[in-house]
């Protein structure tokens, strides 16, 4: 058997493929805190979710024995569960597309030299550096119909009578936090597409000119695709950032009665704090990260942002 | 690329996983049956200085006992008492409102394993009765609260209001006529929000001789029910009530009439500290709750000492602990600092003199409390809490009801 193997297969593939192997387990010391890392903190903890999704657990967290699927039966039978899915879709799709095109445009102006842009780059990234619950509650106050500033400014300019409720409404309140959710995410993606833009080479965008190209057409065709992949990376994160956003909406539609203004992350919280349903908490997790899954692939499919040019 | 995309779906994996679920430690455990885990929620900003000198002063007295206090907020308690206990590792003795889903588990010593005999007895009727699931007490009543309607004077002689009104009609038509003032100055304030629908809905449901139970199961439709909450409808439709009572916060609301902007409120012991401390040049009063026909009724809420059946035997030095802090100069001492009821009829007699919580004591006999020996109970309150306000938000009562009742079902 052996002399034949060796007969068949080229020599020198059998020696690469010992190479690899003997590689592998002189590295494997030097990757094992990577991989104990990935284990404890991802694998076991992923596992520990799907297992708690099929167990019936009660209120008060005594795990009763197996449940099968009933906890993704319970969270399908929701009634609520179709207005959260729209409301996720809504959410996810409307903060990325308008935090991406406020965020082009933004880039576009702090890439071109102007008195003051070192100032106006660091503005732009105060709302990064301060914590997400810390301007969702300055927003929350700022909008309070009795108290808050934002609403008295409103009056007191004569565009509203009397302070007007926006966090107190499903639909305006899950609008409010939208704007909020632009408004925290524009740093990140406006600086992303800004470092992309700075490896737009000159040459070729004084070339386009020469050649007689507009402004658009050369934004188009010379900028954008080299943009691409800046581009991508900021959706991708944009996307996985925004689904699983849970202390903006929390914050600022956390008083609302119903499932009006949730979205799949902020029921996830509301099975495990009012509900005390840990277990239907953890199928909706697990229903989650489907969907997050399933969105990135088939943005990765669709659009192909990483092919070359 | 391609490792880019593994990557992140790797820091997904480890975003959602992370958020999901929660592990605690194995505290409590260690160093023999002489140790004590003690795990508290925050009253107030001096209820970890409180519970520091009664431990310090019991440890001085009994050396042989060490007591671990951990306070947590009630935004998290709940939380963390879940999983502690999923992870086995609950506290020796723990503080909370509702004992009786650890009670449904057979996780909880009863009341006379945990304390003498002395100390049981001491506790008033109704609050024993309150703390135990067919006559037996798993849950030591630790503080009370009882609610009454406090209005304000200014406002109701600006509208013309003689007295506080006794019934739901009279109650109707002084608020009307206090928002009717205009200004941003409202009648009635209804907390429908997330923090305590529970509470305000117990008060109109219990004041029309409802309740949330059927003898053994929980039953939120029913017809004295169902009046109650249209009712309510009545008053915010009428507008009647500050706007958007169904995402109104009690906590925030209080402060809009501690600020002088509101007529009526439901209001509870503490209140009166945070009005002396906040604006004490506010005019104001306390009567008993409006109810249908004006005959009197107040909500009681009783918070319990637990203890849970850990490994190692604790169960002497619990008894130790827990008698001490029931005995009559440590638990009146704990109660008048807080600013709650007392439970104990030796703490009663200690504080009868009281006058900030004399119209409470007054009301206190009158009590209904929530159904919170029936293990379901945590699951209507919560359902209650995220779905009950939408009456204000134009959906109609018998919905509403029925969607909390479903909810409660599981």
């Amino acid at each position: 058997m052996m002399t034949n193997q060796l007969m068949q297969v080229p020599a020198p593939a059998i020696s690469a493929r010992r190479q690899a192997r003997r590689d592998l387990v002189a590295a494997f010391p030097w990757l094992l805190p990577a991989l104990t890392l990935i284990v404890t903190i991802v694998l076991f903890p992923a596992g520990y979710l799907v297992w708690t999704s099929t167990r019936d657990v009660s209120p008060v967290g005594v795990d009763r024995g197996s449940a099968g699927f009933d906890n993704y039966v319970t969270l399908f039978d929701s009634p609520a569960l179709g207005r959260v899915l729209l409301n996720t879709a809504i959410w996810v799709v409307g903060v990325v597309v308008v935090t991406l095109l406020v965020s082009m445009a933004l880039a576009q102006f702090l890439d071109k030299a102007f008195p003051g842009r070192r100032l106006v780059r660091l503005a732009v990234i105060v709302p990064w550096a301060a914590s997400v619950v810390m301007t969702s509650t300055v927003f929350y106050y700022g909008l309070d119909p009795f108290y808050g500033v934002m609403n008295q400014f409103l009056v007191d300019f004569g565009i509203l009578n009397t302070g007007f409720g926006f966090t107190r409404q499903p639909v305006p309140a899950f609008l409010v936090a939208m704007g909020v959710a632009v408004f925290v995410s524009l740093p990140f993606t406006t600086y992303t597409i800004l470092a992309g833009l700075q490896m737009v080479p000159r040459e070729v965008v004084e070339a386009a000119s020469v050649d007689g190209a507009g402004s658009v057409r050369t934004y188009w065709s010379v900028i954008f695709p080299v943009l691409r992949p800046a581009i991508a990376v900021a959706v991708l994160i944009n996307i996985i950032n925004v689904f699983n956003s849970l202390p903006i909406l929390r914050t600022l539609t956390g008083s609302i009665p119903g499932y009006d203004a949730d979205t799949t992350t902020t029921l996830i919280f509301k099975y495990i704090q009012q509900d005390r349903q840990v277990e239907t908490a953890s199928a909706l997790s697990v229903v989650n990260f489907v969907i997050v899954l399933a969105v990135i692939g088939i943005y990765l499919r669709v659009v192909r942002p990483m092919r070359d040019e | 690329m391609k490792r880019f995309v593994r990557s992140w779906a790797a820091v997904a994996v480890a975003g959602l996983t992370l958020t999901g679920c929660g592990f605690g430690g194995d505290d409590g455990q260690s160093g023999g049956g002489r140790t004590l885990s003690f795990l508290v929620p925050s009253y107030s900003d001096g209820t970890k200085a409180l519970w520091e000198g009664i431990i310090a002063d019991f440890e001085a007295a009994h050396p042989d006992i060490n007591v671990e206090l951990e306070i947590q907020s009630w935004d998290n308690i709940n939380d963390v008492v879940r999983t502690k206990v999923q992870s086995n590792a609950a506290p020796d003795i723990l503080n909370i409102d509702a004992f009786s889903g650890f009670a449904a588990d057979d996780l909880l010593y009863s009341a006379d394993e945990m304390v003498s005999a002395n100390t049981v007895a001491d506790f008033q009727q109704s609050f024993a009765d309150n703390a135990s699931i067919d006559g037996t007490m798993y849950g030591l009543p630790l503080i009370a609260s009882a609610r009454t309607m406090f209005y304000n004077i200014e406002l109701f002689e600006r509208a013309g209001v003689a007295a506080p009104p006794k019934t739901w009609d009279q109650l109707l038509d002084a608020a009307k006529k206090v928002a009717g003032l205009g200004d941003g100055v409202y009648g009635y304030g209804m907390p429908l929000g997330s923090e305590e629908a529970q509470g305000e809905t117990s008060i109109w449901t219990f004041g029309n001789g409802g309740s949330w139970t059927n003898g053994s199961t929980i039953a939120v439709n029913t017809p004295a029910n169902l009046e109650a909450v249209t009712f309510m409808k009545r008053m915010i439709d009428e507008k009647a009530t500050q706007p958007d009572p169904g995402a109104s916060d009690r906590t925030p609301m209080l402060d809009v009439f501690i600020q002088g902007k509101i007529g009526m409120v439901v209001a509870l012991p503490p209140t009166v500290g945070q009005i002396a401390e906040k604006n004490p040049s506010l005019t104001y009063a306390s009567a008993p709750i409006p109810t249908k026909d004006g005959q009197p009724m107040t909500l009681g809420v009783a918070d319990h000492l637990m203890a849970f059946k850990n490994k190692g035997d604790k169960q002497e030095a619990v008894k130790t602990f827990l008698d001490y802090v029931f005995s009559a100069p440590v638990y009146t001492k704990f109660v008048d600092t807080e600013g709650f009821l007392p439970t104990t009829k030796s703490g009663a007699a200690a504080l009868a003199g009281k006058k900030e919580i004399a119209s409470f004591l007054e009301v206190l006999p009158n009590a209904r409390f929530y159904p919170s020996t029936n293990p379901q109970w945590a699951t209507t309150q919560g359902a209650m809490q995220s779905l009950m306000g939408q009456i204000g938000q134009g959906k109609e009562p018998g919905a509403v009801l029925d969607e909390i009742q479903a909810k409660a079902n599981g």
